[in-house]
């Protein structure tokens, strides 16, 4: 990806390219925005940020997969703001809470235990192995453009979703474990 | 096959990301290896709840700042886009410009940004998608019905046909966390979305009309309920559309 400065300002024809190839992508970039910030807020204006920087960068782009291509630069969107804004302010309570409600709260409240359970153990793990589950199992890509996106040879992909995959096991299991222990006995 | 090699094998063989010699390979060596078995299992359940978490779309508002956006960069020459850019129209375009003003949000008195948004969402939903109800018909005796039990009040519904403005359906949105009813109405080729809860103030208010480039929202309080109402119309067109509203609920007590 080039500088900004050498990037051609997109026109009509760009733009017009852009809305069938990328924006169809829209939902797969809130949703991984979602996760990365835990936020829904948050989450929109890293997605927004990103759509306009997947613009910019349209010029650049080769008819390689769109979304594996998008999502990398929602991730450096992510990494930038984090860097201009400094790390999350909420606390990881608040983050886990928010990343388990879905966009209705009703709907969230009828999909039971499990579902906000398994939300907040992922909402709970570390950048690296949380992403990494997002892109797998939520995203469905596979490890060829899951390395794509986080710029990573296909073996650590492998060893990453892996060691991923067991924190979440452990988080999940501390997790029912703490909630059956403040639970009366039936 | 020993162990490590195997246990690196797991989540590859979970994911479907091994050659049929490797897969074949692996289910071989599972065979002798309890460890992995346990492995597998265990990758294989959490791969499975992960999966059952709901997608969350894109919320309409960020898809309305993006298409904005969009428009801006594309420029003012084409404000109308072939294929499904056109399904947004002219409506789109003031409702987006609309938007990106804040003028709904200054221009209603004692309301937050986030009724304002939502209610914008909702009329994003009615007027841009196919399925903009989720009950469509024009027979108030449908529509009234289809409300029960879906939220805790009984609606106001008229088809108002005979004034200008007839009913198409109607759907439920959410509007400062609370459900409510919302019904959509036509006007020539312009859809509105009018939605109405019970009022916790006594009294009516007239309506206040805002418009910007050809967008009109209206804000006002009848017969117990609060009114808010948007539209791609015309100011005037917006003020007859609440006295016809208002005009039926009267008629009716």
């Amino acid at each position: 990806m080039g500088r900004m400065s050498d990037a051609p300002k997109p026109d009509g024809g760009t733009v017009g390219r852009f809305r069938s190839i990328v924006l169809p992508h829209l939902d797969a970039a809130y949703g991984y925005a979602r996760w990365l910030t835990r936020d829904p807020t948050e989450a929109q204006d890293l997605a927004q940020e990103a759509m306009l920087r997947a613009l910019r960068y349209f010029h650049s782009f080769r008819g390689e997969e769109a979304r594996p291509w998008l999502l990398r630069i929602v991730r450096n969107t992510w990494i930038d703001l984090r860097k201009r804004n400094g790390p999350e302010k909420l606390p990881l309570e608040v983050l886990e809470t928010r990343a388990a409600e879905g966009p209705d709260p009703e709907q969230s409240a009828l999909a039971g235990d499990r579902r906000r359970q398994v939300a907040a153990a992922l909402a709970a793990l570390p950048a690296e192995a949380r992403e990494v589950l997002v892109l797998r199992e939520i995203e469905d890509l596979s490890y060829k453009h899951i390395a794509a996106v986080l710029d990573l040879p296909i073996g650590t992909v492998m060893s990453r979703i892996a060691r991923a995959r067991e924190k979440l096991a452990v988080e999940l299991k501390g997790r029912l474990e703490r909630r059956d222990h403040g639970l009366p006995d039936l | 096959m020993d162990c490590p090699t195997c246990e690196t094998m797991v989540d590859a063989y979970v994911d479907g990301e091994l050659t049929a010699s490797e897969s074949a390979a692996f289910e071989r060596a599972l065979e002798a290896c309890p460890d992995c078995r346990r492995r597998l299992e265990a990758a294989r359940a959490m791969s499975g709840l992960l999966r059952e978490l709901p997608a969350e779309p894109a919320p309409d508002l960020l898809r309305a700042r993006i298409e904005r956006e969009l428009r801006t960069i594309a420029g003012a020459s084409r404000a109308r886009l072939p294929g499904a850019g056109m399904r947004w129209g002219a409506m789109a375009a003031s409702l987006i410009v609309a938007v990106s003003i804040g003028w709904l949000g200054g221009s209603l008195v004692g309301q937050g940004g986030r009724e304002t948004d939502e209610l914008i969402a909702g009329y994003i939903r009615v007027a841009m998608s196919e399925h903009g109800v989720d009950v469509a018909s024009s027979d108030r005796h449908t529509v009234k019905p289809w409300f029960a039990g879906r939220i805790d009040y009984a609606p106001a519904v008229y088809d108002l046909t005979r004034e200008g403005f007839p009913l198409v359906g109607g759907r439920i949105d959410l509007v400062d966390g609370r459900k409510v009813a919302v019904l959509v109405y036509r006007h020539n080729q312009h859809r509105i979305a009018l939605s109405l809860w019970p009022s916790s103030s006594s009294g009516n208010a007239a309506a206040k009309i805002a418009q910007r480039d050809g967008f009109a929202l209206a804000d006002w309080r009848h017969a117990g309920f609060e009114m808010r109402a948007v539209a791609d119309l015309a100011p005037g067109d917006m003020r007859s559309f609440a006295t016809a509203v208002d005009g039926a609920v009267d008629a009716d007590r």
